[in-house]
């Protein structure tokens, strides 16, 4: 590393929170590490302190009941989350998104968390968890307050979250549960990479839902719309929302053009999951 | 500096480690453990994989102090004696070493493949090493070699291993 810091691991939700309270923005939180680490290495962030959350037993559960829908804990790794049954059941969108995330050995590593925390506008799990109202469960020392997503991320990589804050967890309400769903990516490479454009879409009761990543500085949700929607109202809504721009992976014509690709596969493949079932 | 508690290929290690240096870094410069090689030192490129706590990682983003109380296993305890592994011999055999940089790494996630999965077929070869680069081979050797080593009982060969190492709690102090 370029810059030397502290290391605190915290035994529990109270003294990381004191911790916080105390350092205010001279600490930076970490689980999996895999974007903190590597903006440290290239000089980007410069924390006096690392506060693991890892040591604090409350963080780490991932757990799914009828009423509340999926609990996410901050330190809930991807590999986690994609080796937990309930969330290829009644998620399927989160798991096809996870599956696009990285590696193997980063998602042992990598947090869901951390991911919509990062705010990255390629963040695999943006898109997938706007479809499905995702809220966010922000701690300090003063108490909880509980955020859509959609209200939590402001910008490229910007949030709502104060420097005595964490994310506990994001919680994923029942609303959507059992919505067939699906998450197209392009890639410059066949292989693991981050995200040039992606779309995620769910569908239930007669209703889709399609969100964006990569196309605006957030991932941007669509409004519900019939099932029956032509393939080009959504595509037309889509390009209405988005602000794609050129960059080094791709050019906006490019990223606006292939949005379009995505709704029609994502509404064909969701459509004729229908059929199967209703077979 | 905080100390800590870890084992490495068996070995029980206390030491007192910088709280800012990364786990890869601490284990070349200071363990002497050169096997584990740094690429990317982003996450990308898989050549620092090692398996802490059963679980492949990349070793360029974890710290040294987040390894206390962690079992890790590199490249160095594979061999033993002179002996090669079956996936080690697979390699050789099949070429799947140019360079070699890559291979460290290559091999301790095929070692976790293999363990969570004794007969891969080709697809899940390919699925087990995405998170590895090799700028040489063009993976195919590669993907021939965990495939034969597969068939010549190379999960066995871990799971007998695995088994005499629990066996033998605690690991020796160094």
């Amino acid at each position: 590393m370029l810059h030397e810091f502290a290391y605190h691991r915290p035994a529990s939700l109270e003294e990381a929170l004191g911790f916080l309270k105390e350092k205010g923005s001279a600490a930076t939180v970490f689980a999996g590490g895999t974007d903190l680490f590597v903006n440290i290495r290239a000089g980007v962030a410069k924390p006096g302190t690392v506060v693991d959350l890892k040591g604090i037993p409350a963080l780490r559960t991932l757990s799914w009941d009828d009423r509340e829908g999926l609990s996410i804990g901050a330190c809930v790794t991807v590999n986690e989350l994609l080796q937990h049954p309930e969330t290829s059941r009644y998620y399927p969108v989160l798991h096809a998104a996870g599956e696009e995330l990285a590696t193997y050995q980063l998602r042992n590593r990598a947090t869901v968390v951390g991911n919509i925390v990062t705010a990255s506008p390629c963040g695999d799990f943006g898109s997938p968890l706007l479809t499905l109202s995702g809220e966010v469960v922000l701690l300090s020392a003063d108490g909880e307050r509980r955020v859509p997503l959609r209200d939590f991320i402001t910008g490229v990589k910007k949030t709502i979250i104060k420097p005595e804050e964490i994310v506990a967890r994001v919680i994923v309400p029942v609303t959507w549960a059992g919505a067939a769903g699906g998450y197209e990516k392009l890639k410059r490479i066949k292989g693991h990479d981050l995200g040039v454009v992606s779309v995620a879409m769910i569908r239930h009761n007669g209703a889709i839902r399609c969100a964006v990543s990569s196309a605006a500085p957030t991932p941007v949700l669509l409004p519900d719309m019939p099932a029956s929607s032509p393939v080009k109202e959504v595509q037309d809504k889509a390009q209405e929302m988005i602000s794609p721009i050129d960059d080094v992976r791709c050019t906006r014509e490019y990223r606006a053009f292939m949005v379009n690709v995505f709704i029609e596969r994502l509404m064909k493949h969701l459509e004729s999951a229908r059929q199967e079932a209703s077979a | 500096m905080k100390a800590i508690t870890f084992e490495i290929n068996g070995r029980r290690y206390e030491r007192e480690v910088p709280e800012y240096k990364t786990l890869l870094h601490y284990l070349r410069e200071d363990l002497g453990f050169t096997g584990t090689k740094e690429g990317c030192g982003a996450g990308e490129c898989g050549a620092c994989t090692l398996i802490m706590n059963g679980k492949p990682v990349n070793s360029c983003l974890v710290l040294a102090v987040e390894a206390d109380g962690a079992v890790i296993e590199t490249i160095e305890g594979e061999a033993r004696e002179g002996k090669l592994t079956i996936v080690q011999k697979s390699f050789d055999e099949h070429h799947a070493v140019q360079c070699g940089f890559c291979t460290g790494g290559m091999i301790m996630s095929v070692k976790d493949l293999l363990r969570r999965n004794s007969s891969p077929e080709r697809a899940e070869v390919i699925e087990g090493i995405e998170g590895n680069f090799c700028r040489c081979t063009g993976y195919e050797q590669i993907i021939e070699a965990v495939l034969d080593a597969a068939g010549r009982g190379a999960a066995e060969e871990i799971r007998q291993r695995d088994a005499a190492a629990s066996s033998k709690k605690g690991g020796r102090d160094v």
